[in-house]
């Protein structure tokens, strides 16, 4: 585990020089605005791999009552916040470079400002419950209620006939429209995010126990 | 007479992010009258909540059992009559309302009669029944206590504190229900005030983290 | 000596009847969410009212509106499904009898008709201070029909989470807007449709599709909402 975690740098150091030097800017795209790609997505698929984790984990808190769970879960929520933030932002770069708008009110991009607002709501409850069991217990309804709500918000897309986000990854086709360098990378950087995601899942979770067991003693 | 409903406490143990109220407390209600002992916070309430059913213990579990089967819920619910010191029912509600209520949500509805006679056996008086709870005084309010927990004449009784605010009448009253109610099942009696526990044929000491039976 | 319980349906009705009794004694809850109803629509008449939007502009403002002034007018009276038990003491008698599914349906069917009333009020008033004229009756009657139940039902779910939480009032809003946020926006779509004149077939599809879910998940999860 430990040597994953020192590869974490070098390796990220390199998808990030990759994402720069290596693919030649996709057409259709103003100068190297393409290069997005490798950190937006990313992002925005940690963030929604977030919302599972903590959902899975605030189902195992409630079967188990093994605060540890509820420690995950709330590592989980915190670092997707991190991320869907992450992810607004760099959209909202590509937007102002493409359209020269920061927001544009787009059904995928409404989407993921609803995908924050959850996890800060999500916060916001915890924050205001003092007893620690019954915090876990009602962040955990909290979770696992959201997580048959909100993929609604899927149907609600729809809504707007054409839409300016560029067509994603996952298309209609059902086959990746990249290059093989564009490929490289973006798969590349995927796994380097989702390793940053687990590492700092692991990381918070764990100093979260350890200041409980300190207070327990 | 042993009775036909019993309650089995497994290793209870209950904190609030402190030391532990209680720890590794096994009891097993059969028949008779099982006194509770203890202080002020000494884990009395908190102990006959998680009885009946209205808390979590922290560890261990509680069942309750009717010839040996475990009684599902929601009929466990109503197998265990309970009343505390904060059992609250609806001001703005006739008591009569109150329990009717109670019970036609509980599938169990009564003719209006047979409530009046319940608040009677409780000593309520005539009026009481169309009265909102909002104007009972507080000796009225711990006999409509009594009728609550005895609202589907449960085999199984968890009093907590049930004298309180009681005067002669209501204790005489008080002790007709427990006698009655210990005839046929047991009750759980937790009390600060050695009177309560007087007629106890089992206690059940709490305090000092622990629990133990004497 | 006969210690059953009786169906769900007698415990809902039992319960949203109760409800209905008490609140119509007190008329706290009520009261309070008609006013800020005709308060929401007074100033929304007055502050669009003037400008005279042009006919073809005038369904999406409508349509996100009236949704907006329902949610937040929800967001006054429904949560106290919850809070009012747990304030006056009462939440105990109502845990040690009944299970928390369907305390919850219970009090979701009360809250659904105090919703109704909201709208009772609301919609009418749209049609006259704003001059909204629907095209499709129906679909706006299905619509606020379909809306208002996964309205009621998220409410009384999050109000039996936040019934002992601080900062009460604000938290609810908080917590209730991001779930409701796929309900919103798709009523508003719907009712948007049935202003133009179309039956928002589709949009209700999705809003049913969000009632059941939202139903069947407050259902199953009210005993973990709302234990000790």
């Amino acid at each position: 585990m430990k040597i994953l975690k020192l590869l974490l740098l070098p390796y990220m150091a390199a998808v990030v020089a990759a994402a720069f030097l290596w693919p030649e800017p996709a057409k259709g795209f103003i100068g190297e605005s393409s290069r997005i790609v490798f950190f937006h997505v990313p992002c925005a698929w940690t963030s929604s791999l977030a919302f599972v984790v903590a959902a899975a984990y605030s189902l195992a808190y409630l079967v188990k009552r093994n605060p540890w769970h509820d420690e995950v879960a709330h590592s989980a929520v915190k670092i997707g916040l991190l991320f869907g933030v992450l992810t607004l932002i760099t959209g909202s770069l590509f937007a102002s470079i493409m359209w020269g708008t920061w927001w544009n009110w787009d059904p995928r991009e409404s989407s993921y400002l609803l995908l924050v607002f959850l996890y800060a709501a999500y916060l916001f409850l915890r924050a205001a419950v003092d007893d620690p069991e019954r915090r876990a217990r009602i962040a955990a309804a909290y979770a696992l209620f959201a997580a048959v709500v909100m993929p609604f918000l899927v149907f609600v897309a729809p809504r707007v006939t054409a839409s300016l986000h560029p067509q994603t990854v996952i298309n209609p086709q059902g086959k990746i429209l990249m290059d093989t360098p564009t490929r490289a990378v973006f798969f590349g950087a995927l796994a380097g995010f989702s390793g940053l995601f687990l590492w700092l899942l692991s990381l918070d979770a764990r100093a979260t126990r350890a200041s409980r067991l300190e207070r327990a003693r | 007479m042993p009775s036909a409903t019993t309650l089995t406490a497994e290793n209870l143990s209950k904190s609030f992010s402190g030391p532990p109220l209680f720890r590794g407390l096994s009891l097993s209600i059969r028949g008779g009258v099982v006194g509770v002992a203890g202080r002020n916070g000494s884990g009395k309430t908190t102990l006959l909540k998680i009885l009946a059913g209205l808390m979590r213990p922290s560890a261990g579990r509680v069942l309750v059992e009717r010839d040996g089967r475990p009684i599902p819920d929601p009929d466990r619910r109503l197998a265990v009559g309970w009343s505390g010191p904060d059992l609250e029912l609806y001001g703005e509600l006739t008591a009569g309302e109150n329990l009717l209520f109670f019970r036609r949500a509980a599938g169990r509805p009564e003719r209006r009669e047979d409530a009046r006679r319940r608040l009677r056996d409780c000593g309520l008086d005539e009026e009481a029944f169309d009265r909102r709870v909002e104007e009972f005084s507080t000796g009225m309010r711990q006999r409509l206590r009594l009728a609550f927990a005895t609202l589907f004449e449960p085999d199984l009784l968890l009093l907590d504190e049930p004298a309180n605010g009681l005067d002669a009448e209501g204790r005489a009253v008080l002790a007709a229900l427990v006698a009655r109610t210990r005839e046929r099942g047991a009750v759980v009696l937790a009390s600060n005030d050695e009177r309560d526990l007087a007629g106890a044929d089992e206690r059940v000491e709490l305090g000092a983290g622990a629990g133990r039976k004497t | 000596m006969d210690q059953a319980h009786g169906s769900v349906l007698d415990a809902v009705l039992a319960i949203a009847l109760k409800d209905a009794t008490a609140e119509l004694r007190r008329r706290t809850a009520v009261v309070a969410v008609l006013f800020f109803a005709a308060t929401a629509l007074a100033l929304v008449s007055f502050a669009i009212g003037p400008f005279g939007l042009p006919p073809d502009d005038r369904p999406p403002v409508q349509a996100a509106l009236l949704w907006i002034i329902l949610f937040f007018a929800a967001a006054t009276g429904l949560p106290r499904a919850f809070a009012h038990e747990e304030e006056t003491g009462t939440a105990l008698a109502l845990r040690k009898t009944l299970p928390a599914g369907r305390v919850l349906a219970g009090k979701a069917l009360f809250n659904f008709v105090l919703f109704l009333a909201i709208a009772a009020v609301t919609v009418p008033g749209f049609a006259v201070l704003l001059e909204a004229r629907a095209g499709s009756a129906a679909g706006l009657a299905a619509t606020v029909l379909a809306g208002g139940y996964g309205l009621a039902v998220v409410s009384t779910f999050l109000s039996a989470l936040s019934a002992r939480a601080g900062q009460r009032h604000v938290l609810f809003v908080l917590i209730a807007f991001p779930l409701l946020s796929p309900l919103l926006l798709t009523a508003i779509q719907a009712t948007l449709e049935a202003l133009r004149g179309g039956f928002p077939g589709t949009p209700l599809r999705v809003l049913i599709a969000y009632d059941g879910a939202a139903s069947c998940g407050a259902y199953l999860l009210a005993s973990v909402a709302w234990e000790e």
